[in-house]
């Protein structure tokens, strides 16, 4: 699995990224409120694996199934044998997965809320430029949301040949409103990391863009077969490009994500995902 | 519906057994009169329980756990009919989800399971449960014991076991008490399920213990219950109908007005959505989510638990 990982940052092992449980036993209160309210202030600054990350919704013994049951992905899928076998690493029973309320939603969910809140750990832009990488210093902020989303997506690239059965169980109708919410804390995570803490007019379109921009990049790399995803790279960077022509006037913004939110759907549907 | 495909398939219960012997066991009923005189013994009352919050209840107990026995031999015939009236036919759909959601059966790579329904009465929850193991995860291995205090409930659903031709090496009848559940070894279930019978014993947090007790550890509870309606508005109608129309539907269709009432008010009584799932926290199980599921506007719920590793 690990010569599947790219990524040109001094990030952890994905191997020990998958296998590291995120935990929280604080409620999951902060699962809904970020759609509505501009959240920054009141949030964790650096976390480390040694303490449950805050906001995880997941409880311990629920992360230590799903983690383990991520390590299954890559062979089985986002699917209930993958549930079954991380169960039994983690040395519960197969019933067990019970625990998990909705199931194979639950592992979707549980890797895309545990890489956001992992995405800080590996690039954090707020920090003092002299602690940043080399080749990251003095950048803009666009390039800095270009790092971050590249950085994002690398961590999809372990299952990104799985992905496409994570967007089929995120399309169904219970699951659309968390799958949503998660991209919109995924947005604000990466506007957070990249140091812009503006919170003008422009704030909910720069959140709606940023979120269809990464989740039409994410569905494009689940088909990209080039080289270290070159192609998802300059995918993206014309998506970024095609934000910044159109500026954040509200009709611009509100007929872009229209046309595509409908080049999404259709990609999907011509996947043969259900989708709305 | 891409995670599981074959959800809809239990639906038809009693077709394609395959069958391969007829006759289900039934085990010793090693209590006496089953059924008649369940009341357990009685030595709790001198422990350190507080005696004054059980004096009027005690009397109340012991006449409720004769008066349940009563009703249920009185019904065992005619049980579907008054399910179908308790629920207005519901609760075949219900039972399909509770078995569905479950997902009992062997998993790839994995052991067959041992099943415990408990307050098992005909066996409606045991036969979905191998229906489900065997269509959906193509496990023929996989066991069910039917637990039920009244014995006359059990040999109406040792009969159906026949009739429809269930293997005998995997599902069994045995007079238990859900309370005490003398015969089944500590740690030895995988799943514990307890469909439209929590309401009926009379020490409930004891029959919790109990079920923490055998299940294994990351073993499941799992209870099917009518439970309280919500909003107000549809209460109050469900309310009137329950009150009033449930009887005199048992009076008309069964001929039995007072077995009736009694489930009704047995109904009524039984804890709130969140204190009952508080309960099965209390006796050492986890909550799952946030403990309960509701069902058709709460007129019933499912409440999970999963007992902890260590
Ligand atoms: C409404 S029936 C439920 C039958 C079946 N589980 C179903 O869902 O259709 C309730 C059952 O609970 C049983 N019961 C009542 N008290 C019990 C106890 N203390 N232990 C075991 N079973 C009990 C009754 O004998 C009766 O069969």
């Amino acid at each position: 699995m690990n010569n599947t990982i790219r990524t040109n940052f001094s990030s952890p092992s994905i191997g020990r990224i998958l296998s590291k449980p995120i935990t929280s036993s604080s409620s999951s209160s902060s699962c809904c409120s970020s759609l509505t309210t501009p959240r920054i202030k009141f949030r964790r600054r650096y976390h480390s694996y040694q303490h449950p990350a805050p906001g995880s919704p997941f409880t311990k013994a629920e992360s230590a199934i799903l983690s383990a049951s991520l390590l299954h992905v890559p062979s089985h899928g986002f699917s209930n044998a993958a549930l079954s076998f991380g169960a039994r690493d983690a040395n519960y029973l197969d019933i067990s997965v019970n625990m998990l309320p909705r199931g194979v939603f639950d592992l979707v969910h549980y890797h895309l809320a545990t890489e956001r809140l992992r995405l800080g750990d590996k690039i954090d832009f707020r920090k003092p430029e002299n602690e940043l990488p080399e080749g990251l210093r003095n950048l803009s902020i666009p390039a800095k949301i270009r790092v971050l989303c590249m950085e994002r997506l690398r961590a999809n690239a372990p299952i990104i040949h799985r992905w496409q059965e994570a967007f089929a169980v995120m399309s169904l109708a219970g699951n659309i409103s968390a799958s949503m919410s998660e991209l919109a804390k995924l947005s604000d995570e990466i506007w957070f990391l990249a140091g812009d803490e503006s919170h003008d007019t422009t704030w909910y379109t720069r959140r709606a863009t940023l979120s269809a921009v990464y989740a039409t990049t994410e569905l494009f790399m689940t088909q990209d077969n080039s080289k270290d995803f070159e192609a998802t790279w300059a995918f993206l960077d014309r998506r970024l490009h095609d934000v910044k022509t159109i500026g954040s006037s509200v009709s611009n913004v509100t007929s872009y994500l229209d046309f595509t939110v409908h080049a999404f759907a259709n990609v999907l549907r011509s996947k043969n995902v259900p989708f709305f | 519906m891409a995670t599981r495909p074959l959800s809809r398939c239990v639906f038809s219960a009693a077709s394609s057994k395959h069958l391969r012997s007829v006759v289900p066991r039934v085990a010793a009923f090693h209590s006496t009169p089953v059924g008649l005189n369940s009341s357990p013994p009685k030595d709790d009352q001198s422990s350190s329980e507080p005696v004054t919050h059980f004096g009027f209840q005690t009397v109340k107990e012991s006449l409720k756990a004769s008066k349940v026995a009563e009703v249920f031999s009185s019904v065992a015939s005619s049980y579907d009919t008054m399910n179908d009236v308790m629920s207005f036919g519901i609760h075949r759909l219900w039972k399909d989800h509770f078995v569905r959601s479950l997902d009992p059966g062997r998993r790839p790579g994995g052991q067959p399971m041992s099943i415990l329904d408990v307050a098992g009465g005909t066996g409606d929850i045991a036969f979905r449960m191998l229906d489900h193991s065997e269509k959906v995860n193509s496990d023929r291995e996989t066991t069910v014991l039917c637990a039920d205090i009244n014995a006359d409930m059990l040999k109406e659903g040792e009969k159906r076991a026949i009739q429809n031709g269930y293997d005998s090496n995997r599902i069994s009848f045995r007079a238990e008490n859900a309370e005490t559940l003398e015969s089944i070894p500590d740690n030895s279930i995988d799943l514990y399920t307890i469909s439209f019978g929590i309401r009926n014993v009379t020490r409930i947090p004891m029959a919790l213990k109990s079920a923490h007790r055998v299940l294994k550890p990351g073993g499941v509870f799992a209870c099917l219950e009518f439970s309280k309606v919500s909003p107000a508005p549809l209460d109050a109608i469900y309310q009137q109908y329950s009150f009033s129309v449930i009887p005199l539907m048992g009076q008309l269709v069964a001929g039995d007005r007072d077995s009736y009432q009694y489930l009704v008010e047995s109904i009524k009584r039984f804890p709130s959505q969140t204190e009952f799932a508080r309960m099965i926290k209390d006796a050492g199980l986890v909550n799952v989510g946030k403990g309960y599921e509701e069902l058709t506007f709460g007129v019933a719920s499912i409440w999970k638990g999963v007992k902890p590793l260590d």
